[in-house]
C-alpha cells in the first residue's frame, strides 16, 4: 500500500510543504488510518513524502510514532516504509526516536527506501549486526535464518533473537508463504 | 536619574540599552521603577537602536503595563529612524503604547523597501488552533523571504532548519505558556557583522512554573532548568518531550546562538564563540523579573 503524504494533506486542506504541530499530526493520522482500514496482514505501507520538506517532532510524535506502534499490533501486523524524505525530514525523525528510546526504554526503528545521511536504510538506533542483517536482506530480498547466521558469523540459535527483534520492530518481515525460518526485507 | 516630572505625568527617560538581550536588561531592570513610581511615559529620545529582542521585549513590557494598571504607557520623543522601524515592524499597531506624536505618512517606511529581511511582530495566540494557523502564516511568509532573511547564510537545508525552529519555540507558547506571545525576525548589520535573529516571546507562566508538577526539578535552578530544557527531551505536558532540545541541536549545527529568558533566570549558549575546552553556556539566576520566556536564536556571519 502507498500512502501519499501530500494527498491526504490536500484532502484535509493542510497546506505543504511543511507538516507541523501536533493537532496536524492528529489528524492526518486519523485520515491515514482510515484509509488503511483494509490493509493486510504482513503488508508493507509505503509512506512518501514527496511534497513535503519539514515534519517536526510535534508531528512525528502524533503521525509517525503512533503509526510505527500500531504497526506492532499483533493484528494485523504491517510495516512501516519511509519513501522521499528530505534530509531536516531524517534528522527530526532520528531525534525524536532517541527522545523515545531514552525514555520508553523500548526501541524503534523505521526503514527507508532510499540511503540515509547515516549511510543506512534505516532510522532508528541499531546494531551493527542488525544493520548487516537489514543490507543481505535488502540485497537478497529473502533469506533462510541459516544464511543469515552465515552472514554475520553467528550460530542459528544466536542469530534467531536478533532477526526476531529486528522482526519485533517490523524492519524484517517474516516470509509469508515459504516455509518457516524465512524472513524477507521490507 | 532617569525620572523626569513634568507636573501632570511622569516620564522615565529609557537609556539606549536596545543593542542586545543583554543591555536590554538595564531596561527590564526599570520595570519595578515604572510600577512603584507610577511612570505614565517612556522617553526614547536616548535610543539610537533597537534591535528585534529589545523590540518585543518593550512591546511585553507595555502590555504587561497594560495587564497590570488597565492604562496604556505613552512613548514620547521617538527618534525618526526608530519611529520608522517601530512602525514598519508593526510594533506601533499591537496597541500596548499611546504615541505622543504622530508621524507624517510620508516619512514612513514603505513595505517594498525592506520587507523581503523582516518577519513583521506577528501575534502568537494562546489557543490552539489559532495558533496554528498563526505559526503556518509566520512559516508562510519566512519560506517566501528566507532568501533575503538568510542571505549571508544560505544553504539548501538552513530554511528548513528554521522552519523547524520557528514551529518548536512558537508552539511552546500555546503549549506551555498559558498566554498569548509574539514572533519576530530580522537580518540587519552590526558593525560589519551580520546577523540574522529570531525572537519568540510571551508573558505566560514562565519555564519553572510550567514544570511546576515535577518533583524532580524542584530543588533546581531556574536557569538549571532552561538548560535542562536545552540539553534534554524532557517536558512538562509528557512524560518526555523534543523541542527546545531540538533547536539546541539545530543552533549548534549551524553555530548560531540560543538566548532563553524566564522569571529571573537565563541561560546563553554561544556556538558561534565557542572555541575547543571553553565553556560556551551561560547561566544567570539573578535577573530582574519579568514575567513569561523571552527568546532570542541568532545567526552571525
Amino acid at each position: 500500500m502507498i500512502l501519499q503524504i501530500k494527498n491526504t494533506a490536500r484532502d484535509l486542506k493542510i497546506r505543504l510543504p511543511d507538516l507541523i504541530t501536533r493537532p496536524v499530526g492528529r489528524r492526518m493520522y486519523e485520515r491515514t488510518r482510515k484509509s488503511m482500514a483494509h490493509v493486510g496482514d504482513g503488508e508493507v505501507v509505503l509512506v512518501d513524502f514527496s511534497g513535503v520538506q519539514v515534519i517536526d517532532s510535534s508531528f512525528i510524535d502524533e503521525f509517525l510514532l503512533r503509526l510505527i506502534e500500531d504497526s506492532r499490533e499483533e493484528s494485523p501486523v504491517f510495516f512501516v516504509k519511509l519513501a522521499n524524505i528530505t534530509p531536516i525530514i531524517e534528522t527530526n525523525i532520528d531525534s525524536v526516536f532517541s527522545s523515545y528510546q531514552a525514555y520508553n526504554e523500548r526501541r524503534i526503528a523505521v526503514v527507508t527506501e532510499s540511503l540515509t545521511a547515516m549511510n543506512s536504510y534505516c532510522i532508528g538506533i541499531i546494531s551493527g549486526h542488525e544493520r548487516d542483517v537489514l543490507d543481505y536482506l535488502r540485497i537478497n530480498r529473502v533469506a533462510a535464518l541459516g544464511d543469515i547466521a552465515a552472514f554475520v558469523g553467528m550460530r542459528e540459535e544466536d542469530a534467531l533473537p536478533l532477526v526476531e527483534g529486528l522482526y519485533g520492530l517490523r524492519v524484517v518481515r517474516r516470509e509469508h508463504s515459504g516455509p518457516p525460518g524465512r524472513y524477507e526485507a521490507v | 536619574m532617569y525620572v523626569l516630572t513634568d507636573g501632570t505625568t511622569t516620564t522615565l527617560l529609557l537609556p539606549d540599552r536596545c543593542r542586545d538581550v543583554y543591555s536590554f536588561e538595564d531596561i527590564i531592570s526599570l520595570g519595578e521603577k515604572i510600577s512603584r513610581e507610577r511612570v505614565a511615559a517612556l522617553d526614547l529620545s536616548a535610543i539610537s537602536f533597537i534591535e528585534p529582542y529589545s523590540m518585543l521585549a518593550l512591546l511585553l513590557l507595555g502590555r504587561n503595563h497594560l495587564r497590570d494598571t488597565g492604562e496604556r504607557l505613552r512613548l514620547a520623543n521617538i527618534p525618526l529612524n526608530i519611529h520608522q522601524y517601530l512602525a514598519r515592524m508593526d510594533f506601533i499597531s499591537k496597541g500596548s503604547f499611546v504615541l505622543t506624536d504622530r508621524l507624517d505618512a510620508k516619512l514612513l517606511y514603505r513595505r517594498s523597501s525592506f520587507s523581503n529581511r523582516v518577519i513583521e511582530i506577528t501575534d502568537i495566540p494562546g489557543r490552539e488552533r489559532e495558533s496554528i494557523r498563526a505559526i503556518a502564516g509566520v512559516i508562510s511568509i519566512f519560506r517566501k523571504r528566507a532568501r533575503h532573511i538568510l542571505k549571508y547564510w544560505l544553504n539548501e537545508s538552513i530554511v528548513d532548519y528554521f522552519v523547524t525552529v520557528i514551529s518548536e519555540v512558537c508552539q511552546n507558547i500555546f503549549e506551555h505558556s498559558l498566554d498569548s506571545g509574539y514572533c519576530a525576525m530580522q537580518t540587519y548589520s552590526a558593525g560589519s557583522e551580520h546577523v540574522v535573529r529570531l525572537v519568540i516571546m510571551d508573558s505566560g507562566i514562565g519555564i519553572r512554573e510550567s514544570f511546576g508538577g515535577r518533583n524532580e526539578f524542584a530543588s533546581v535552578s531556574g536557569s538549571g532548568i532552561i538548560e535542562k530544557a536545552l540539553t534534554t527531551p524532557i517536558s512538562s505536558k509528557r512524560r518526555f518531550g523534543y523541542g527546545l532540545c531540538q533547536v539546541n541541536a539545530i543552533i549548534e549545527k549551524l553555530k548560531g546562538s540560543i538566548y532563553i529568558r524566564s522569571a529571573d533566570s537565563s541561560a546563553a549558549v554561544l556556538y558561534n564563540r565557542r572555541q575547543s575546552g571553553a565553556s560556551h553556556l551561560f547561566l544567570r539566576d539573578d535577573l530582574a523579573p519579568f514575567p513569561g520566556t523571552q527568546i532570542s536564536i541568532s545567526l552571525f556571519g
